[in-house]
Parts: C-alpha cells; structure tokens; sequence
C-alpha cells in the first residue's frame, strides 16, 4: 500500500524582527518541518514499520529548493521518497490559499493514487487549517479531521479514528479508505532522525514538479486571498486580578463578563 | 545559535548536527541539572543515543556502526555537550572502548561485542590511568601474567568514567614489571572473576558521569583478549587518544557554546540602570571575547577533524584544538557565569553548572600541560 504525507516547511520568527511590506527578512526567519506534519509522519511511518506488507510512504510538499533540507529530515525519519512541487506562478502568490493547495495536490494524488493520505492539521505559519479536507472534497476520499488516534494496520480497509471536537468533546469513528486523515500533535511520539537515516535520506529522491509537469496552469494556484498588509497587533497587556475568596472573585468575573458581554444579563 | 557558516559541513552533516542538537536540548538540557544534584546517569538517554545510532559512532560499518568521519565526530560531541558535558564524556568514552576494539581486536572479538556495544550495552570503560601513573602512563604498576591460556591481570586503575555502568574495560597492563616498554592492551568483560568497582567519587561537576577506581584481582582472561601485540599498548593508547581529544575538544566547544547562548539571552532580558545590561558597554566586550573564542576553539576542532579525515598526521592539531578549547571553556563558562552575577552563582541557573562542568575539560586525556608539551616537541625538538 502506498501512505502520501503532505508536509510544509515553517518559518518561525525570531523574538525581534522587522516587518518589510508583505514580509519579513529572511534573516528573522528560522525553518523547520511543521510540527503537527512531524506527527503524521510518525503515523505513516509507524504504520510502515509494523506491516507485514510493502508499505511506500511519500511525502509531498509544495515549496522552493530550500525546503529540500527541512523535507530531508521527514526522509530522514523514515519516509521512503518525496514530491516537491514549485513553480514561478507559486512564489509570485502572497498567499496560496486552500483550494490552490487543494489543486495542486489533488494532482499529486492522481498521480500517486495512494491508499492513505496524512496531513498536518494546520499548518504553524499561515494557520489555514483547512488543507486535508479540501483535498479530500476533490479526489472524494473519505476523510477525518483532527484525528489524535489512529487505529489502522496496512491492508485494512477500514480505519478507527478519534477525533477531537470543539468543546472537549472527542468522537471514535471508522472510516473507509481511501481516506485523507489529519493528524492532530499529540497522536504519537514523533521520533528523532538517526544518524543512519540521515545518511539514507541523502540518497532518496526529491522529485521536483513544476505546475506544468502536474497538468496545471498558473491560473490554478490564482487563489481568492489575498494578503494585503501585514503588521504587529498592539498587544496592551491590561490583566485584572481578582483577590480573595472564591465566592467574591467568582461574582467579580461574572460583573466584568457581563460588563464586556461575554454573557448575557 | 551556529557561529560557523553552514556551507562548511556538508549536508549530511548539517543535518546531523541540527537533529543531535535539537535533541540534547529537548531531551539531555533539562534533566542535566537534577542528574547532577542526584549524581546519577540518565540511562534512558542513553538509550536513546543508541537510538540515534549515536553508540556506533566510530564503529565501522562492517559491525553494524555508522563509522563517522572526523568532522561528523567532532559535530556530535560538540552538540552532545551542548546538552550536557556528563553525557558526552560518557559517550565518547564508549566510544574510545570501542574504537579499542574495532582498531586492535581480532575478527572473533571484534563480532563478539561491537554489534551490542553498537546497541548501547555493554557500555565500554578506558582504563589507563592510575593513582600513581597519570599524565604519565608509563608508571603504571597494573601487571599481566602470562598463565597457560591467556593472561592474569591484577592491579588498580583510578578515576575511570563508565566505570560502574561498564559491561567491558579496555584495561592497559605491563607483561613485565619492570619494563616501561612492555605495556599491552587487554579487553576485560565486567562479569570475570576478580573485577571489583570501586567507590563512585564525587566532584566538582560532570556529576552524572559516574567515576570510579577499578581493581583487578588476579582477573584471568584469555589469549584472544589480549588486543595488541605485547608492549603496543600504549603506543595503541596513544593513536587512540589522539581521536579522543578531538572528541573533548569538541564536547569544550558544545559547553562554551550553550554558556555562551544563555550569556546573550541573559544579557538581553536583564535590566540595571534603567536599561538592558546588555547595552552596557562591558558586558558587551565581554560577549565578543567569549563569541570569538567560541568561533577560534570550533574551527581548531574542525581543522584537526580535516587533518584527520584527509589522511594527514593530525596529532599536534588535536593537541592545539584539545588546548585552546578546553581553556576557552572555563574562560567562557567563567565569564557567563559573571553576566549573570548573583544569578549566575545558583544551581537553578544552567550556567552554574557549565562552569563547573567546563573545568574537567582541561584535565582528562591529556592536561593543558600535557598538550603544550606535545605541540613544543614537535616545534623544537
Ligand atoms: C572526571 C575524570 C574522569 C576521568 N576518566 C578517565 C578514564 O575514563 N580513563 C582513564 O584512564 N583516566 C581517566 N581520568 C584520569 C585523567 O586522564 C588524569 O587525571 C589525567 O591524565 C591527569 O593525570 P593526574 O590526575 O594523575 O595528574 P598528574 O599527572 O599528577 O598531574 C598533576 C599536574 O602536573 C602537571 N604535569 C604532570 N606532568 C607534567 C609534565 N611532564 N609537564 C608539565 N606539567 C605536568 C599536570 O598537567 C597537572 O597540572 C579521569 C579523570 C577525571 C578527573
């Protein structure tokens, strides 16, 4: 069977930082694997580890040549190949937005036809969050949310998931495959790459993909969004604390909640 | 932070680098201070170092290790010691032990232990020095009996690392007393008859590191663990050593860099005189000495690793390396624990205990003494 993991590298901002129009240096910035793909890479690999099939798992990313060194690090950890899709009319986008994600890994999906697909939740940097299930809309795999764990032996057909919802609430479902799940952190304990699979990592292939390799135009990763400034909120720190016993400060809260309308009267 | 320019290691070994580093931070940093108060090894870390293929290091492939090149080596001690000293100097111990055996053990025992010490267990042990014989190790009194089958080793090694966690020692021993030139290298498994570990000592730092007298009563091993030719052994010890210095060296440079990091850190967040001391004018010069020594000890190691791996005789580079960066290190590590003032002297202050790790660095394999002696024989002599 075949698992496909998307993965992105971040960019984590360093404490001090200036903003220069739409972005910020490269200077400021620090790279890394997103965290919550961290985790569903673990879940592909383990999956991979404990069958007594041939499981591939491929990682898929969209990014330019340097994230190369971030997604070695997933091969590194156990990934078997990658596919890396960039092109021109990518990196002149300020924002790719969902479905132009969406359309392009639809295309990778098409061609790599796998069974299970594992994604991040969301991803640290942009936060969209919505990447796996608009995947799964377009290539109409069955899918899951937020999973934080998976129950699923290669081979099977079915796989039992728990998903977190709002409010503390979890929900265990199964779900038929082909399925695009995404992975929550948490899930399992992502490992660190060893020094043989660094070595091994060095040797397996990173496929680059332009747009046209994919079938697709520069129009498709035209997206709806638009980032159009991008600025330091003012964070004014004005905490109250509340002091005494539990029956005052709890009415104190309630005054102040009510006051803000947070709740009603 | 990495003071040396990426484009100097090749990617495997930036790699290496980035994922040893994240992981003595996230794994090794925080637990050093409470392993240090408790004077007890993590040995779940070291489990986890074999998990990183961290144990195989040195060993060559054949037997299961990663067989690292020099720079590689130089890379992971420094990021080990990033984490904590008392770790890396446990490993590279291990690593001497093993080295021992991959260089100078007979195909048989080289298959006999390095696939597990590969794996992490059995730990290895280097016992060369004695309470009479130190950076002289030509003095030692430890002697091996030739008997029918092998040899009988009696006699007592001081300050050993590893030596209660060891499952094997690496135990140099004179076949004749009276001749400085008969010393030999034995393998010595941990269950024989007649090993007896001594107390652990407690020190200054490297606290985890358990260290530990050895004695060996009339310990009869056979014929095949006898590694080198009879009075090679300290010529075997002392090839051996000189990729053990590049080792410390390295692991100075990992202490100095995380005293270092948190100087800066510190000096950004605290204030005195209505601003940051970090603006004040001495604290900065002293965070510019502290970076270039830093930058001067890592590119000396890197050197000695280029030397090595390039087939040249790296032995005064090491020597130089193994100098300048261990004293650097208790420069350093001084100096950090200065900008940190009162804070600095506490134990909940990680800087404490770098300071007190640091110091080890300029006395074991080789004092700074020691070092200058073999860098001024081959200047003048
Ligand atoms: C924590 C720790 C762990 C250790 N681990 C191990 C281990 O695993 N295996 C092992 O075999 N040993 C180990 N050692 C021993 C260590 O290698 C020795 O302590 C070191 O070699 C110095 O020997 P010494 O202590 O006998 O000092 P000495 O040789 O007595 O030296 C005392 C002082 O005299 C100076 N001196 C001596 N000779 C000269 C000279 N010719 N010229 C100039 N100055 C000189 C020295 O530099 C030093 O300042 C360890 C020591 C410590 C503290």
């Amino acid at each position: 069977m075949k698992v496909l993991v998307t993965v992105k590298e971040v960019a984590a901002v360093e404490d001090d930082f200036e903003i220069d129009g739409l972005s910020i240096d490269d200077r400021y910035l620090e790279y890394d694997l997103n965290e919550w793909d961290d985790y569903a890479v673990e879940a592909a690999v383990q999956i991979a580890e404990a069958a007594d099939e041939d499981v591939e798992v491929v990682a898929a990313t969209i990014g330019p040549e340097r994230s190369e060194e971030t997604i070695r690090m997933a091969l590194a950890k156990g990934a078997d190949r990658a596919v890396r899709v960039w092109d021109d009319a990518i990196a002149d986008q300020t924002l790719l937005d969902v479905n132009a994600k969406a359309s392009v890994f639809e295309q990778v999906v098409a061609e790599e036809e796998p069974d299970l697909v594992l994604t991040g939740v969301q991803a640290a940097d942009d936060a969209l969050g919505a990447t796996g299930v608009a995947l799964a809309n377009r290539v109409g795999y069955q899918w899951a949310a937020v999973v934080n764990d998976l129950d699923y032996a290669a081979g099977d057909d079915v796989a039992t998931v728990r998903r977190e919802l709002e409010g503390g609430v979890e929900e265990i479902t199964e779900v038929d495959l082909p399925a695009v799940l995404s992975i929550q952190t948490g899930i399992n304990e992502p490992r660190y790459a060893s020094l043989r699979g660094i070595r091994q990592a060095q040797q397996k292939e990173i496929a680059p993909h332009d747009l046209s390799d994919l079938g697709l135009d520069a129009e498709t990763v035209d997206g709806a969004l638009e980032l159009t400034d991008m600025y330091e909120p003012e964070s004014e720190s004005d905490a109250t604390i509340f002091e005494g016993g539990a029956e005052e400060t709890a009415t104190e809260l309630a005054n102040v909640l009510r006051d803000k309308g947070v709740v009603g009267e | 932070m990495h003071l040396q320019s990426d484009s100097a290691l090749t990617d495997e070994q930036r790699a290496i680098r980035d994922a040893v580093e994240e992981f003595a931070l996230e794994e090794l940093r925080p637990e050093a201070q409470e392993l240090d108060d408790a004077e007890a090894f993590p040995e779940d870390a070291w489990d986890d170092l074999a998990e990183l293929d961290l144990t195989g290091l040195t060993v060559p492939t054949e037997c299961g290790g990663f067989d690292a090149d020099k720079t590689t080596y130089s890379v992971v001690n420094e990021a080990v010691a990033y984490g904590h000293l008392a770790v890396a100097t446990a490993l590279s111990v291990h690593c001497l032990a093993t080295s021992c055996i991959a260089e100078f053990g007979s195909d048989e025992v080289k298959e006999e232990w390095l696939p597990e010490m590969v794996d992490g267990r059995p730990v290895g042990a280097f016992c060369l020095s004695e309470p009479g014989a130190g950076s002289n190790p030509a003095e030692m009194t430890t002697r091996a009996e030739e008997t029918e089958d092998g040899y009988r080793i009696t006699g007592e090694k001081q300050w050993i690392t590893n030596g209660q966690r060891a499952g094997v020692y690496i135990v140099f021993a004179k076949t004749d007393p009276e001749d400085r030139g008969s010393i030999t290298q034995f393998l010595v498994p941990a269950d024989y008859d007649g090993v007896e570990v001594g107390k652990k000592e407690h020190k200054l730092g490297l606290r985890a590191s358990d260290t530990t007298g050895m004695t060996f009563d009339g310990v009869e091993i056979p014929e095949k663990y006898r590694l080198t030719p009879e009075g090679e052994g300290l010529s075997a010890a002392f090839k051996i050593l000189t990729g053990g210095r590049l080792g410390i060296a390295s692991q100075a440079v990992g202490v100095a860099q995380a005293a270092l990091d948190e100087a800066i850190a510190y000096a950004g967040e605290r204030e005195q005189f209505g601003k940051s001391i970090g603006d004040i004018g001495s604290i900065r010069q002293k965070v510019a000495d502290m970076a270039t020594q830093v930058a001067a000890s890592r590119l000396l190691c890197r050197e000695a690793a280029r030397q090595a791996d390039a087939g040249e005789d790296s032995r005064v580079i090491a020597s130089m390396a193994k100098y300048f960066a261990s004293e650097a290190a208790v420069d350093v590590t001084n100096e950090a624990v200065q900008i940190h003032g009162g804070y600095g002297y506490m134990s909940e202050f990680d800087v404490e205990r770098f300071y007190r790790d640091a110091k080890i660095t300029t006395i074991y394999e080789g004092t700074s003494e020691i070092q200058k002696t073999i860098i001024a024989r081959d200047l003048l002599d």
